[in-house]
Formats: C-alpha cells, sequence, structure tokens
C-alpha cells in the first residue's frame, strides 16, 4: 500500500473520531410512569393501569440531529386482584429527530410493542411520524413540550390496520447544565376498522416522570 | 489715443521713480558729504528731506536717519548742543538708533551719548516669522532701554492683565530675552495673540515709559484623532424586557397546561370514557404552576442579564479606544511646534 495513503488512513482513524467525538453529545434517561391501557371492545370496556419503567439512550450530533432508543416494560391491571385482563408490557422504540429551528423537532421511527397476558401474546409494530416543538418559559431553563404524531403504519397481531392511530404529547422540562427533571403527558389512540358491527377501540396514556443526564453543557433553547 | 497714453507712460515714469527714490539718494549723498566732512552741503540735504515742504516720501526710519546724520554734522559745526538735540529727537522715534564708532567721531558719540541720558525710551525689536520646537528652541526678544532703567517685562495672552514675567530688574542698553514657549503655568502656549510688554522707570530721570509688541503664536502638531461619541439608545441592546413579555410568558405556561387539558378530551375517543383525564391533571397543575411562577419572576426581574453584559463590554470597548485615542492625541501635542509672526494688535 501507498505509504501516503496509509498516513491518511491512519491520521483518520486517529482524528475522526476525536472530531466526532467532541460534537456529540450522549444523553441517558430514566423515567417512570403512570400508565393507562383502555380497550373497548365488542362493547365491553377493559380499563387496566399501572406502572411502567423506561431507560432511553440518545446521541445527540452538533446539536442538531439526535437518534434515541427507549426501552420499556410494566405491568398493567384490572383491579388489584389478579384477572385474565392483566397483562405485561414490553416496548422498544427508536426515534430519529432532526431539529430544524431551536425549538422544533420532527421525528420518525419504529416503536415494537408487545403486549402479554395468561392468554396470549400481542405483538404491536408502529411506524411514527412527528414533530415536538420545546417552548421556552418565563423561568430559566424550563420549557414546556408539545408533540403530535401520525402513526401512518400499524400492524398488530390478530387485528386489521387500525384506522386512526394518533398520538399527542404535553409536559414541562427543567434543564440544567448536565441534568433534566420532566413531566410529560402522553396519549395514544388507536381506532380499528368494525368488524360484524363491532369496533375495536384502543387507548394508551401516561404521565411520566423522565430524569435525564448528559455528557456535554446543553445550550439554552433560544427563545422563539 | 493709444499713442497719447504710451507716450504719458514714457515721460511721466522717469519721474515717479525718481520721486520715490529720492529721499533715499538724498540721504546716501549726506552720508558721503558726511565722510567728507562737509558739513555745509550735507545740512542743506538733510534739512530738506525733514522739512514739512519736501516733495518726497520720507518713510519713519529715513526721518531717524536724517535726525542722527543731522545732529552729528551739527556736532562736528561746533553746535553740540543743536546737535544733541536732533539725537534726541532721533532717540525718541527710535531708541534702538546708535552711532557707529567706524563712521563717527568721538564727538559725534560723546554727544549721541548725552542724548541718550538726557532722553528715556524703552524699544523692541520686531520679530520675524519664524518656528521653533520648544524642547530645543527658544524665540529670542531683544529690548533695549536708551540708559540705565529700572526695567519689567512680561509676555502675556492679548488681552489678559497677567502673563509671565521674562525679565525685572535693572537695565542699560540692548538686552537679549529668550523664551521657552511656556506660560506661567508651565504649559506650552496655546495658539493666540499675545504681547510682550515692556515697561521702566529711568534710572536718571525719574521717566517712565511702555512700549508692547504684538505677534501671534500658532502650535503646530499632526492632525489629532476625533475619540468616539458617546453611545446613542439604538447602539445599545434593550436591557430590560418589555412589561408585555411577562404576559406572553404566562400565556405560554398557560397554553401547555391548556394543551395537557384538552388532549384527553379532544383525542381521547368518547367511548373510552375518561381516558386518562386524571392522569394529565398533572401536567395541567406543573404547567400551571410554570407559568405563573414565571410570570411572577419575569415582572420582578425584567433586566435582561445578557444584554446588560453585552453592553457593558461595548461601553469598556468604547472607554478604552478613546483612552488609546486620547494617549496618540497627547503624543501628537507632545510634539507640538510654534509657528510666531509678527501681529497687528490684540485681534485682527
Amino acid at each position: 500500500m501507498n505509504p501516503r495513503r496509509v498516513l491518511r488512513v491512519t491520521v483518520l482513524l486517529i482524528v475522526g473520531p476525536a472530531a466526532l467525538a467532541s460534537q456529540v453529545s450522549v444523553q441517558a434517561g430514566v423515567h417512570i410512569a403512570r400508565a393507562e391501557h383502555r380497550v373497548l371492545d365488542a362493547g365491553a370496556l377493559v380499563p387496566t393501569s399501572g406502572t411502567l419503567f423506561a431507560a432511553s439512550l440518545a446521541l445527540d450530533v452538533r446539536d442538531r440531529f439526535e437518534i434515541r432508543g427507549e426501552a420499556l416494560g410494566g405491568h398493567f391491571a384490572a383491579t388489584s386482584t389478579p384477572s385474565v385482563d392483566d397483562h405485561d408490557v414490553a416496548e422498544l422504540q427508536v426515534l430519529g429527530a432532526v431539529r430544524v429551528r431551536p425549538w422544533l423537532e420532527l421525528q420518525a421511527g419504529p416503536v415494537m410493542r408487545s403486549l402479554s397476558s395468561p392468554l396470549g401474546r400481542q405483538h404491536w409494530t408502529i411506524v411514527r411520524v412527528g414533530a415536538e416543538a420545546h417552548i421556552p418559559l418565563a423561568l430559566e431553563h424550563v420549557r414546556g413540550l408539545l408533540g403530535g404524531y401520525w402513526m401512518p403504519l400499524v400492524s398488530v397481531s390478530g387485528l386489521r390496520k387500525p384506522d386512526v392511530a394518533l398520538s399527542l404529547t404535553a409536559g414541562v422540562q427543567w434543564l440544567g447544565r448536565r441534568v433534566g427533571i420532566g413531566t410529560v403527558y402522553q396519549l395514544e389512540r388507536f381506532d380499528f376498522p368494525s368488524n360484524a358491527g363491532t369496533q375495536r377501540l384502543e387507548e394508551f396514556s401516561a404521565l411520566q416522570l423522565r430524569i435525564t443526564v448528559w455528557t456535554s453543557i446543553r445550550k439554552p433553547v433560544s427563545p422563539s | 489715443m493709444n499713442r497719447v497714453a504710451l507716450m504719458a507712460v514714457v515721460y511721466l515714469s522717469p519721474a515717479l521713480a525718481a520721486a520715490q527714490g529720492n529721499t533715499a539718494e538724498l540721504l546716501d549723498r549726506a552720508a558721503r558729504y558726511h565722510a567728507d566732512l562737509d558739513m555745509e552741503r550735507e545740512l542743506v540735504i538733510l534739512r530738506q528731506v525733514i522739512s514739512p515742504s519736501s516733495p518726497f516720501v520720507v518713510t519713519h526710519e529715513q526721518r531717524v536717519l536724517a535726525y542722527k546724520y543731522l545732529g552729528a554734522a551739527l556736532v562736528v559745526l561746533g553746535q553740540a548742543d543743536s546737535g544733541v538735540l536732533y539725537f534726541r529727537a532721533a532717540l525718541e522715534r527710535d531708541p534702538f538708533v546708535d552711532l557707529e564708532t567706524q563712521k563717527f567721531t568721538p564727538a559725534e558719540i560723546a554727544a549721541f551719548n548725552q542724548a541718550k541720558r538726557l532722553t528715556f525710551g524703552l524699544g523692541v525689536r520686531a520679530i520675524a516669522v519664524d518656528t521653533i520646537d520648544p524642547r530645543t528652541e527658544r524665540l529670542t526678544f531683544t529690548i533695549l532701554s536708551t540708559h540705565a532703567a529700572d526695567l519689567r517685562v512680561q509676555l502675556r495672552s492679548a488681552g489678559t492683565a497677567t502673563g509671565l514675567t521674562l525679565y525685572a530688574g535693572d537695565n542699560d542698553g540692548p538686552r537679549e530675552l529668550q523664551w521657552n514657549g511656556l506660560l506661567a503655568d508651565g504649559r506650552l502656549a496655546p495658539s493666540g495673540r499675545y504681547e510682550l510688554v515692556l515697561a521702566g522707570v529711568s534710572r536718571l530721570t525719574q521717566q517712565s515709559d511702555s512700549t508692547r509688541l504684538y505677534f501671534s503664536v500658532q502650535q503646530d502638531y499632526p492632525p489629532l484623532e476625533d475619540t468616539l461619541p458617546a453611545l446613542h439608545t439604538d447602539e445599545l441592546l434593550p436591557e430590560q424586557q418589555p412589561s408585555a413579555v411577562a404576559s406572553r410568558e404566562l400565556f405560554r405556561g398557560l397554553g401547555i397546561a391548556a394543551a395537557a387539558f384538552l388532549i384527553p378530551r379532544t383525542l381521547a375517543n368518547g367511548e373510552l370514557r375518561d381516558g386518562g383525564r386524571s392522569l394529565a391533571t398533572g401536567v395541567v397543575g406543573v404547567a400551571s404552576v410554570a407559568a405563573v411562577a414565571g410570570f411572577i419572576h419575569r415582572r420582578r426581574h425584567r433586566e435582561i442579564t445578557a444584554n446588560i453584559a453585552a453592553n457593558s463590554l461595548r461601553r469598556a470597548e468604547r472607554v478604552t479606544t478613546n483612552a488609546t485615542i486620547l494617549k496618540r492625541n497627547r503624543e501628537r501635542l507632545d510634539q507640538a511646534r510654534l509657528i510666531v509672526a509678527p501681529a497687528a494688535g490684540i485681534g485682527p
């Protein structure tokens, strides 16, 4: 191999990761959520609720691009005593985001969800597309969150593709130099097509308490 | 017509030139007669020069010269008292007048000295246009008293009562005084008109006399830089938020609370009954508290810290720049030279 090329490759191998590292911020977070899962099928409403735990890891590149992975798990129960409607939930989601304005992110990514009950397991595969706005509030380092997502691709085992699949979020975050704390309310709505005169409706809602830490000092959000 | 004008010029030009040149010529002839001891002819010529009926123009200097030679001629003719009178007339008109020892006899010089003792006058020689570097050069004034006198010489800005005393004391005859360009306060004389005032009292006759010389001083230095003007409000960033900002921030926070409140009521399917409303209350509460707290905080703290810091930086930069400019200007002023020129009086 040409010695000059070897030198060039060596320099790239040494300098490249260092240069990239200086532009990348790593975020790690956990959240705990109080959640509800409501299902209306064949005229019967089954509300369940539970506590979810999640952990997330995100890479922020040059304060413009972000890729985030999140794993979530928990148990939904209908009442205090065990029933057949009780089920566990496990979810893995990957979200890519690009910051088009200092206060606005466009996001897209897949979500894999598994609902397990004594009766069986149901797999959900969702692709969601949406945007999240970060709105600076008067208190320093505090911002509001508003998000909206459309889920054009939803595949649920044993069910047809829903006619309506939407999600909205609203919340408040405090961002310190390396730590952030926030509370977010999220609602997902799925309306499945009618089958033999009955329609299946499902809804996930959650109130999350998020704690996030990151490796580099976060720049303040510019006021809009 | 043209021919007539040309002939008039040809005939009249020599006559005009002769009229102007005659006094000088007469004085030259008188001096030659004096050297040849032909006093009779000399006196005729000199009396013609000083006569009020003289057809020729006689300048001040020519009249002084005529009196001087008249005095000398009369001394030679044995009329010493008359000679002294003419010498005094010459001295009164120009205290700097003198008899050259190589041209005049001891008797003439003795009579002239007697005239100087009898006549008290002070004089200062006119200065020529000159440029001096006050760090290394001096401006020289030549002053004179016709005989022993108590003399005081003051240099002052024209029109003012006090000034720098260049000399105070006894004087007899001519004296050279040097001025370094500084005033009594030690500062370089600013541009303007000045006067050199001589006042004295004769030690022989107790007569007093005074005279003055006007001159102008112009400081000459490289052009000075202008300092930066004071910062206008439009050059500074606003340091306080408008009062409307607090209300805007309140509405933003309440907007988040409203969104959290409305999501379960609008997006949720009504058939699922009360989906997530109680959960949304948490965010509604937090957002409302943040909105109100932010509103109060913004009302109490309207200052924009970043802008205040930026403005302080701009002000500090201006002060630093002006200090540098003033330093450079001082250095240029330190190099100032003085252009000195005769002046007619205290003002134009």
